[in-house]
């Protein structure tokens, strides 16, 4: 066995030695992206690459392979448009690809099974999240090495950074607090407990002590003056006051809220609540729930666009439309049948959301006024979500 | 935004390389590979790092105006690089060359020359040969030995690990074209006609073994028949408060109910539903002579310690799934009059009153069809009928008919609220008899909720009235964050003069999300015609499992 992987390697090592000898001067990748705004990012988890389809044309203007059972997860941009970035989830690394020629510059080992991740504001840190590691890998934007692994979180989901870029917040999935990273050390400063877990707990050991459904991520407010974070197993969004890093209101939404999302215009958020297949929809002015209207299953994420709420029912096939003005229900648009939806991006028109389907291999294109959609399919194999740079939606499940 | 930040950047680095244009220097350097082999052509690029808190910029290379933040060069032959005329500063250094990984680093430029040795490393990507294991030059032969070494390893590493390596294989409905000679096309081609097949498809997921016997499980369990039980014990106690003293006063009851559900999948949007009941035990209804049931589980009671078929129907929906069809032996008012704080007495109030409109008038389950169109926009349509005598010989003397039309509403300054009117026919009893109604749920507060009801209904002499009212409380005054309670009124007048009022009030509590235990207190107060008042304070206890 062990002889025939020195051949087949030898005869890979010769085949790539010929080549080289023939020509290895290829000199500078062309530019694939010249700006970064113009296309959207689709991570491909089967295909294990990275597609990147530009906006006005509605075609692929090149893919980044990343290797075979890599599967890439979450796709980000730099702030400054330089990089792509993603995790590799059972690659256990971080994949950084030039944003302009779209070439894989750089492989990084992280933790185990890195997801999701964000940039610090001024592009120099990118923390990805390693929910089986229990850490946070951070990645130096200028030397492409990684410089720290934080650990002590539980199953890290997502990364908040504050808009000076001193702290970022980490939801924890598998607890009930949300850490507060020191981003000047990268290091773990406090831990933020959501809400009391209640008493009756001790009477639901098949609930509270199967697995948590903890945090998923603290999303801060347009001005960046507050955090919300909702805990799916306490049916709670906790608000959080980063100057003290302390819980100020505790409002109560529906079963199993997946997440937090917040409108654009900074009034209201929705929390998708996947243990009723409701949502609620919290006023952010006097942050109290101002709505709890019907839903679909397994909902995976909330976009906003043309004064709508577009919510995503992977399973059903449905996007379901709430109108923002109202506060009611505006229909709900089938996608397809026998098909799985995944999470989807907003433009920063604040027109089109770009929807990764995933069983059809296709984005579907959503004009968020009229509705209507169309889908670009051959995306690449199992696409899991979509990125567009400066795009108030960009997330991940 | 965009153009703020543009501008401020631009003054930013503007600033930054004017103050510091008066001193320049050199940044010099080699690139190499790890056996020290000279990398020629390398593209060589050096960026201005811009001090912490400078606005971050989007790099648009074609934007008019974008000051020069890079210079780029290439390698010479020996793997050598320069760039003259540096100003003094920080910049990033970056080197890339085709098969290697970038190499990218912080450095600070004085009036001193900088020289830097560069070393690159290849990258390796799984599925993809190794390309870069020359610097541009002969094959080093020590390296490839260390290659297969290290490559060797990482595979043992990989066969050692805990995922599947293997390719994943599934199934799609793809769109294909097929030919008149039954040729097969990916693409459209001319004279091809899209049809639909099934494709196998291989795909490069790696999964942890446990994911794998996730979904092996999940998916045998759609393929199964889902059951589902929901038992309740529900305890009462009379005590006569006013009138002739009765049989009832100091009495205790008991009622014991098990339903089981079966559900099943059998088409596309088209699934099975039967509910089989039993119940056994003593309620207070068969001593209390009321115009409604003072405990509802008494609607379910055909014969004692039988099990009965109370529902069995096919559900299936169309038109994309706007319009569901039920059809089979069902409860049709289980789909009407769906009130979200008074409608179900195994999790709310106990009394019939206050779950139900006693003007619907259907008083046992038979045969019949239901209509929902719920375009989920806000307003819903609904229409049914149903066999309404179960001694009937045929559904043209037993036609019991209902229509519906929900609308979901947001009334200035409350949250959402669900607004109801409702229209029914019954000719089982030889003559059309009809009756109105409506029903609305509100919410006054994310905690408090309003309802109420309204009905009349068509008698034997006159018209019966019935109307109800009471809120529900949630997530406040209650001992554990999931409880909650509510207080109910109701009263109906016969056409023929018999009157009841009752009145409710019960918490509930969630021991465990599969079993509630709630308290209630129920006041009622029968006044037959031209008869006094008989009064019954009842106070109960209900336990209600549900999994």
């Amino acid at each position: 066995m062990m002889a025939a992987r020195r051949m087949l390697l030898a005869g890979v090592v010769g085949i790539a030695a010929v080549a080289a000898s023939v020509d290895l001067r290829l000199g500078a990748a062309p530019v694939k992206v010249a700006d970064p705004t113009s296309v959207v990012m689709i991570v491909n988890r089967d295909s294990n690459d990275i597609a990147f389809m530009d906006i006005k044309t509605k075609t692929i203007v090149g893919k980044t392979f990343l290797g075979n059972n890599v599967n890439p997860h979450m796709v980000m941009m730099s702030p400054d448009g330089r990089y792509v970035v993603t995790g590799g989830t059972r690659a256990n690394k971080a994949y950084i690809i030039d944003a302009r020629t779209l070439e894989l510059v750089k492989v990084i080992p992280t933790d185990i099974a890195p997801e999701h991740l964000a940039f610090s504001p001024d592009s120099r840190w990118y923390y990805q999240g390693n929910p089986d590691g229990d850490s946070i890998s951070v990645i130096d934007m200028v030397s492409l090495t990684k410089i720290k692994t934080i650990p002590g979180l539980v199953e890290p989901l997502n990364v908040t950074f504050l808009p000076d870029g001193s702290k970022a917040y980490i939801g924890n999935y598998g607890a009930h607090w949300v850490g507060v990273v020191d981003v000047r050390r990268h290091e773990l400063l406090k831990k933020i407990q959501i809400a009391e877990v209640p008493g009756v707990a001790r009477l639901d050991p098949e609930k509270y002590l199967g697995e948590i459904k903890g945090i998923n991520i603290a999303q801060i407010t347009n001005d960046g003056r507050f955090l919300y974070a909702a805990d799916g197993d306490l049916g709670v969004v906790s608000k959080i006051d980063p100057r003290e890093d302390k819980v100020i209101k505790v409002i109560r939404v529906g079963r199993d809220p997946w997440r937090i999302y917040l409108n654009h215009d900074g009034n209201y958020a929705i929390t998708p609540n996947n243990g009723e297949e409701t949502i609620s929809i919290i006023d952010l002015r006097t942050d109290k729930v101002a709505a709890t209207l019907e839903a679909g299953p397994n909902m995976t994420g909330v976009n906003f666009a043309a004064g709508k709420a577009f919510v995503i029912s992977s399973t059903s096939g449905f996007v379901y439309v709430y109108d923002m003005k109202t506060l009611r229900p505006a229909g709900r648009m089938k996608i397809g049948s026998n098909i799985q939806l995944e999470t989807a991006t907003t433009d920063t028109a604040d027109e089109k959301l770009y929807l990764a389907d995933s069983t059809e291999n296709a984005v579907v294109i959503i004009d968020a006024k009229t509705q209507q959609f169309e889908k670009v399919l051959n995306v690449g194999l199992f696409p899991w979500g979509t990125h567009i740079m400066d795009s108030k939606d960009n997330y991940c499940h | 935004m965009n153009r703020f930040r543009l501008a401020a950047a631009t003054a930013a680095l503007m600033l930054v390389s004017g103050a510091l244009w008066a001193q320049t220097s050199s940044v010099n350097g080699r690139v190499t590979n790890a056996q020290g082999g000279a990398i020629s052509a390398a593209d060589v690029t050096l960026r201005v790092l811009l001090p912490p808190g400078t606005p971050v910029v989007a790099r648009m290379a074609n934007m008019p105006g974008m000051p020069s933040a890079e210079r780029t060069t290439q390698t010479r032959a020996d793997g050598s690089f320069s760039f003259e005329q540096v100003p003094a500063g920080q910049y990033v250094l970056f080197v890339d060359y085709s098969g290697f990984e970038r190499s990218s680093q912080e450095i600070a430029v004085t009036a001193q020359p900088r020289t830097m040795a560069i070393v690159l490393q290849p990258l390796e990507l799984s599925g993809q040969p190794v390309a870069a294991l020359t610097g541009g030059g002969a094959v080093d032969t020590q390296l490839l030995i260390e290659q297969i070494k290290t490559l060797e390893q990482r595979i043992s590493d990989l066969e050692a690990g805990t995922v599947l390596s293997e390719p994943e294989t599934r199934v799609r409905r793809v769109a294909v074209y097929t030919d008149q000679n039954g040729n097969e096309f990916d693409e459209p081609v001319p004279g091809a006609r899209q049809t639909y097949t099934y494709r196998r498809e291989r795909v490069y997921r790696r999964q942890a073994l446990g994911e794998k016997l996730e979904e092996a499980l999940a998916d045998n369990d759609a393929k199964k028949i889902t059951v589902g039980v929901s038992a309740a014990s529900v305890t009462q106690f009379a005590r006569q408060t006013k009138g002739q003293r009765a049989d009832a006063n100091d009495h205790a009851y008991q009622l014991s109910s098990a339903d089981l559900f079966f559900s099943a999948g059998l088409a596309q949007y088209t699934s099975f539903f039967a509910d089989v009941v039993g119940l056994s035990g003593t309620p207070p209804d068969a001593e209390i002579q009321g115009l409604t049931l003072i405990n509802a589980y008494t609607a379910r009671l055909v014969r004692q310690n039988e099990v009965n078929v109370r529902e069995a129907w096919l559900r299936t929906e169309l038109f994309s799934q706007r319009l569901a069809l039920v059809a089979g032996r069902l409860d049709l008012t289980n789909f009407f009059d769906r009130n979200a704080f008074a409608n179900d007495e195994t999790s709310q109030f106990i009394s019939d009153a206050l779950v139900n409109n006693p003007a619907l008038g259907l008083a046992t389950n038979g045969s019949g069809l239901a209509g929902i169109y719920d375009p989920k926009g806000g307003f819903a349509f609904k229409a049914g009928f149903q066999q309404s005598n179960s001694e009937a010989t045929n559904l043209s003397q037993s036609l019991y008919t209902l229509g519906e039309i929900d609308y979901v509403a947001r009334p200035p300054g409350l949250s959402e609220g669900n607004y109801r009117v409702w229209a029914r026919n019954d000719n089982s009893t030889e003559r059309n008899r009809s009756a109105f109604g409506a029903s609305l749920d509100q919410k006054v507060s994310p905690f408090f909720g309003l309802f109420g009801r309204y009905g009349n209904a068509e008698a034997e002499s006159g018209r019966d009235k019935f109307y109800s009212a009471g809120f529900q409380v949630h997530n406040a005054m209650v001992v554990s964050p999931t409880d909650y309670w509510g207080i109910g009124y109701s009263q109906i007048t016969l056409g023929a003069g018999d009157r009841e009022r009752m009145a409710e009030g019960y918490y509930n509590f969630e021991i465990s999300e599969k079993l509630r235990l709630s308290l209630h207190l129920q006041h009622a107060f029968e006044t037959p015609a031209g008869s006094p008042s008989v009064g019954f304070l009842v106070p109960a206890i209900r336990l209600q499992a549900t999994f």
